[in-house]
């Protein structure tokens, strides 16, 4: 029989309804045995005290529901961020204010080669637009890019632009020209971006798969208190299903990992036999089984199938990804089946849509434990939480949009009513909703505690609170961030609160979230985490 | 090294864009087609097919275009450019919901590649529905109107007046009825130096009034304002030019298609030449040979 390790805290925080404040934890193979206080272990024998975490706050490992592996993969460039950051390897890069800082960083690079940069977002800068001749004082013979955090643009300098051809005179959508009519380097979307990208060997697929981006990825959960998070539209393929695999459920990886695969089209029978081939290689670390679907695009972009009035400024309504008639046929398909669906939801009529092609295919039959979580859902409002109530479906709210966009949607996207009702936590929950909340990392920072700071204070990066009266409480926005994420990943039974019989998948903070001043929410400290009992490093 | 020709083939679900490229594979005439297939398209073209046809076919796991996350897409292009040799063209059936445009759009800009033009294929029985339809309708006519031929499929069932008038209020890019996607290969390829493998005479006579064709020749520099304004307004109907002008201040090579014009510095010649070609019915080389006329007289 495995030993007993009884971990002590100065609080336990266990999200579980019947003993919601402990001292201790008893831990054996991997799973809670007791919890209680010193002597919670002894109708088991007893078991060794470890003090380690005695001055700390314990809580169940956060569980973020929405996340993709590429944000553990840019960190192969130099990060350029607003906010200080810390690196999956636990370096903590300062945030960068000036393009003189950004300047300095690059020329750290070490070359050989190009410098190339990401995570830079002019909406936080007062600084003048970062431009080819910032980066020209990088160097003059490396080529330097500067990768958006929204991934859509890129500033190069003009070593980068004469590889490409940029210098010739060439006619290019999206290749910005000054007064002048000279390249300023900033190219926008994919298009003109690729000839740069190409010729500079960044090349993205490489950074959503792999060894060392799941090894990142891993760390980069792991110092933010994640013990269990989601590739949300992963391009896992059952051919190299075993790399995955054996990486993950590895003793020594820090996270359980639950990939939903990517579908935008095909036929969900095909696809649901897949599906369940894949979930028969579920693990206790990796789980699989779910799809990803989308529908449209984003609120900021422009690319977000809005509802009456649509857009404030006046823009054209947004494209959809995948068009409503093959979104029902395939929702009816996957429910049909009984595979677990996690539908991209951002404007409003895109989840009008989805909603009404789920009450279609439920109404068909099919299982009724099938948690299809609508995610992002932004500009949901309480008649379609009331709606997805009644389907039992749950949903999974982008509550960092507040901070880092709410500034962009309150003037320009969908303007002041629309914005401080927007990620309306508080009417999901009083609609009896499931709720989970969500960073969409590397879209933003993933960091749960920043998380459930935004949708208990509701504020954006200029200050604005966005519809107070949706913001939830600290103690409704830590279950978010751990039983109710939980539950989108039907894993509720197994992690998500300390209870006894689950995995013992703990984190460990500096202060107490319930005791601090709201505001400070995101300033506590992940000190440890703890997987299956294995203290993680 | 010279540009490789990239080939869009967009429009909705049920269009018949696979027909269309399945045909040009079939007649392609001894050029190396690359074709980027989406893995989890409805209907997959079968990779066995492709080879069959000489052709060559990378395969797209992710068709989602939304972001920047997925550009499987332009990296796939550009494995296709890294291959030894490169294909004599690249042939991309975009997926049913994406804008053509975007993906022309690299060809526009990549120095490695030259645009061999954005086909639409629309279901002539279908359009009408799909343009009024109120969620999918302005996605619909912006697939359209990034066309610069339209390929009218299911004609043969009926009139296709009123399709062809729905799509003429949205672009005056040339339309063409090809029932099954059944387009004379070399309309689309057949101007491209890429082919050198290609017949003399196509080997498929039967699509032989699908094109008109246009050759204009002068030995001497030509006035730089009236050639400019040539190549920037040509007749209607004309879907590609091709060629070397010279004027007073040096040759270029001139590739346009549809709308967009491309003028790239190439070495010196003496003279001018250009071919125009584009869809019987709405391409008069005859009006073209005016213009010419126009622009070259002493």
């Amino acid at each position: 029989m495995s030993e007993t390790i009884i971990y002590t805290a100065r609080r336990i925080l266990t999200m579980a309804p019947h003993q919601p404040v402990a001292t201790h934890v008893a831990v054996r193979g991997g799973r809670i045995l007791a919890v209680g206080d010193v002597d919670c272990a002894a109708p088991w024998g007893g078991g060794r005290i470890d003090d380690r975490f005695a001055d700390r706050i314990m809580l169940p490992g956060f569980v973020e529901g929405h996340a993709h592996l590429m944000e553990g993969g840019l960190w192969r460039y130099a990060y350029l961020g607003y906010r200080d950051r810390q690196a999956p390897d636990g370096v903590w890069w300062a945030g960068l204010t000036t393009n003189e800082a950004i300047v300095q960083r690059l020329r750290d690079v070490p070359g050989p080669g190009p410098a190339i940069g990401w995570g830079f977002d002019p909406i936080f800068m007062s600084d003048q637009p970062l431009s080819r001749a910032d980066l020209d004082r990088v160097s003059a013979d490396r080529p330097v890019a500067v990768l958006y955090s929204s991934l859509h643009v890129l500033v190069c300098n003009t070593v980068a632009l004469k590889m490409a051809g940029y210098l010739d005179g060439a006619e290019v959508d999206g290749l910005i020209r000054d007064g002048a009519g000279q390249p300023t380097g900033e190219l926008r979307e994919m298009a003109a971006m690729f000839p740069v990208l190409r010729r500079l060997g960044v090349d993205f697929r490489a950074l959503t798969g792999g060894a060392a981006v799941l090894a990142a990825f891993g760390q980069s959960a792991r110092r933010a208190g994640v013990t269990t998070t989601t590739d949300l539209f992963s391009a896992q393929t059952e051919a190299d299903l075993a790399e995955l695999q054996t990486i993950v459920e590895g003793e020594d990886y820090p996270i359980r990992l639950v990939p939903a695969i990517g579908v935008t089209e095909g036929d969900p029978v095909e696809l649901a036999a897949m599906m369940a081939r894949m979930a028969a290689k579920s693990g206790p670390k990796l789980r699989l089984g779910a799809v990803k679907l989308m529908t449209d695009g984003s609120i900021q972009g422009y690319s977000a199938r809005l509802r009456w009035p649509g857009y404030v400024n006046g823009a054209p309504n947004g494209m959809w990804n995948t068009p409503p008639a093959t979104i029902r046929a395939l929702v009816e398909g996957f429910h049909s089946a009984g595979v677990q669906m996690h539908i991209h939801v951002n404007g409003d009529e895109a989840s009008e849509v989805v909603i009404e092609a789920l009450a279609g295919a439920i109404a068909k039959g099919g299982p009724r434990d099938h948690r299809h979580i609508l995610q992002h859902g932004q500009l949901m409002d309480a008649a379609q939480f009331r709606r997805a109530a009644e389907l039992g479906l749950g949903v999974n709210l982008f509550a960092n949009h507040l901070y880092h966009f709410g500034d962009q949607h309150y003037a320009l996207t969908v303007g002041p009513d629309r914005a401080n009702r927007m990620n309306a936590c508080r009417s999901a929950l009083d609609a009896g909703l499931n709720l989970a909340i969500h960073s969409d990392a590397p879209v933003t920072p993933l960091s749960p505690l920043f998380t459930a700071w935004c949708a208990v204070k509701r504020q954006t990066a200029s200050g604005r609170v966005l519809g107070a009266e949706q913001a939830i409480t600290v103690a409704e926005a830590l279950n978010a961030i751990t039983l109710g994420a939980a539950w989108t990943l039907r894993m509720d039974h197994q992690i998500g609160s300390i209870e006894t019989g689950k995995f013992a998948d703990f984190t460990l903070l500096d202060q107490d979230p319930t005791e601090v001043d709201p505001m400070a929410l995101k300033d506590i400290a992940v000190t440890d985490t703890v997987l299956a009992g294995r203290v993680t490093a | 090294m010279s540009r490789v020709p990239l080939l869009v083939v967009g429009g909705f679900l049920g269009a018949g864009k696979t027909s269309l490229v399945t045909h040009l594979l079939q007649q392609s005439g001894g050029r190396r087609l690359l074709v980027l297939v989406n893995d989890f398209g409805a209907v997959n073209i079968d990779a066995g097919l492709i080879a069959e046809a000489g052709g060559d076919s990378i395969a797209l796991t992710n068709g989602c275009v939304c972001c920047a996350m997925t550009g499987d897409l332009y990296y796939a292009v550009g494995d296709a450019l890294d291959r030894n040799p490169r294909p004599d063209a690249i042939v991309i059936e975009a997926s049913g919901i994406s804008d053509p445009a975007r993906i022309a759009a690299l060809a526009l800009a990549e120095p490695d590649l030259s645009l061999a033009g954005t086909v639409t294929v629309v279901n002539a029985e279908e359009i009408g529905a799909l343009l009024d339809d109120p969620q999918i309708g302005a996605q619909i006519a912006q697939q359209i109107a990034a066309a610069d031929l339209l390929v009218l499929t299911r004609t043969e069932h009926g009139p296709t007046e009123a399709a062809g008038e729905r799509l003429a209020a949205i672009t005056p890019a040339p339309q063409l009825a090809a029932p099954f996607g059944r387009i004379d290969p070399d309309l689309l390829f057949g101007l491209d130096p890429a082919a050198p493998n290609a017949p003399a005479t196509p080997a498929h006579h039967h699509h032989a009034d699908h094109f008109a064709k246009w050759t204009g020749d002068s030995p001497a520099p030509l006035p730089a304002d009236r050639i400019r304004a040539l190549l920037e307004n040509p007749p209607a109907g004309l879907y590609r030019l091709k060629g070397w002008i010279t004027d007073e201040t040096g040759t270029r090579e001139v590739h346009r298609v549809g709308r967009h014009l491309q003028l790239s510095p190439a070495a010196a010649r003496s003279g001018s030449q250009l071919v125009a070609i584009g869809p019987s019915g709405r391409f008069r080389p005859e009006d073209m040979a005016a213009l010419w006329r126009e622009a070259t007289a002493g």
